[in-house]
């Protein structure tokens, strides 16, 4: 449960980041997520852009300089978890022929709440809650005051056993 | 050995169970009772020249503070972030470390009493307890946690060696725990009980859930995993248990 070691914000999160607000304006060229695009996710169905016959913008087009992106390649792609001094983040992007139409980040209940929580639910047991006399070396409970001790059952086990 | 510290604002329990001789045992309680006043004089909110508060007026900077100064708040900032920001020791507007420094004191005092001789004992600092040993050869120390309604009665007992266990808790009416994240009293819960390796952990783990509320069950059912597990009552007395709470079996 220790801090957990800041990775290094890999090209296709960190430029979709920087660049996240301004998306809609300056389509990003998919060719500067290199490739390490992890994992594509519903590729081909996802947010196709309704905008027929569009081409690439910009100098650094896909076309240009992307691997693979001859053919304009689409779908989402969903960046590795992310983890900074701030949290966990997680980024999306919708590629469309070549360039990015959509990006979001999402901040998953993961990281360091899933060091704690583990991969299932787990569950408490419950009941009603009942009071016992029992033979006991000491007391836990809300802090006490030095005063408020002075009535407690720890102090007297205390002066029991002083 | 058994001695009662006032000290920090509360009443320390010291007793060690080790066959030592008595000077030897009283030797060990002196120095045990010096830190925890050295941690208050040092650490306390109240005391004007604490390093706390000279931080706190900025006549002292992280960078030259000392060493366990530093480690306390790396430690309460990795427990904000654990807690959701529930624990939070900047809550009450001012830098204030205490939610973790008096378990962590004692944390420290245990292990320094361990390394010196006693590896049989049980410290209770204001309801937050550490114990290592047994009370007597071949015997596990056994716990109670307080009934959040009846002052003389538990709600469970908890047995083992090595033990911190600490609760956080509302008793009496007008009494309260701040929800640090939507400002207001904590109602949902009446006592948070969390028992684990590390008592200043243990005690920020139980503090962060009071104030969660009734989301905190969710929150401590996913911390037993991970080696802190818990006995909660609700405001309406229901008591939620964790998996690998060490209860001990009830003498009939």
């Amino acid at each position: 449960m220790r801090r957990s070691t800041a990775a290094v914000v890999g090209t296709l999160a960190g430029a979709a980041m920087l660049l996240g607000v301004r998306l809609s304006a300056t389509p990003v060229a998919v060719a500067a997520t290199g490739s390490q695009a992890t994992e594509p996710v519903d590729s081909d169905q996802v947010d196709r852009p309704a905008k027929p016959g569009r081409k690439p913008s910009g100098g650094a087009s896909a076309a240009d300089s992307g691997g693979d992106s001859s053919s304009g390649r689409s779908g989402r792609f969903r960046g590795d978890t992310v983890t900074n001094p701030y949290g966990s983040v997680r980024v999306t992007i919708t590629v469309a022929d070549g360039e990015i139409t959509r990006a979001s980040a999402a901040y998953p209940n993961e990281g360091q709440s899933a060091a704690i929580n583990g991969p299932a639910v787990p569950q408490l047991n419950e009941s009603a809650v009942k009071a016992q006399d029992a033979d006991i070396d000491s007391v836990s409970g809300a802090t006490y005051t030095s005063d408020s001790y002075r009535k407690s059952l720890q102090a007297a086990i205390d002066r029991a056993g002083l | 050995m058994r001695h009662v510290e006032q000290v920090m604002g509360t009443a320390v329990s010291i007793e060690l169970a080790d066959d030592l001789p008595t000077a030897t045992l009283a030797s060990l309680v002196d120095h045990t009772v010096a830190w925890l006043h050295e941690v208050d004089r040092r650490f306390s909110t109240y005391k004007d020249d604490s390093e706390v508060n000279r931080m706190q007026r900025g006549e002292l900077t992280v960078a030259d503070c000392s060493a366990d100064l530093r480690q306390v708040l790396i430690t309460c900032s990795d427990l904000w972030r654990e807690t959701e920001g529930y624990f939070d020791v900047h809550a009450t507007g001012r830098i204030d470390p205490s939610g973790y420094v008096k378990g962590w004191s004692v944390e420290v005092a245990s292990r320094w009493l361990a390394a010196n001789g006693s590896t049989n004992h049980c410290i209770n600092a204001g309801g937050d307890i550490r114990t290592r040993g047994g009370p007597a050869p071949g015997w596990e120390w056994r716990i109670g946690v307080r009934h959040p309604w009846k002052a003389d009665k538990v709600a469970w007992v908890i047995s083992g060696h090595d033990l911190a266990v600490a609760t956080s808790g509302v008793y009496e009416r007008g009494e309260h725990v701040i929800d640090p994240v939507r400002g207001r009293p904590a109602t949902d819960l009446r006592s948070v009980t969390v028992v684990g390796p590390d008592l200043g952990r243990a005690d920020a783990y139980a503090t962060a859930a009071m104030a969660m509320g009734d989301a905190g069950l969710r929150w401590l059912a996913g911390l037993d995993p991970a080696g802190y597990s818990s006995a909660t009552v609700a405001s309406d007395g229901k008591a939620f248990t964790s998996r690998r709470l060490p209860v001990a079996a009830l003498a009939a």
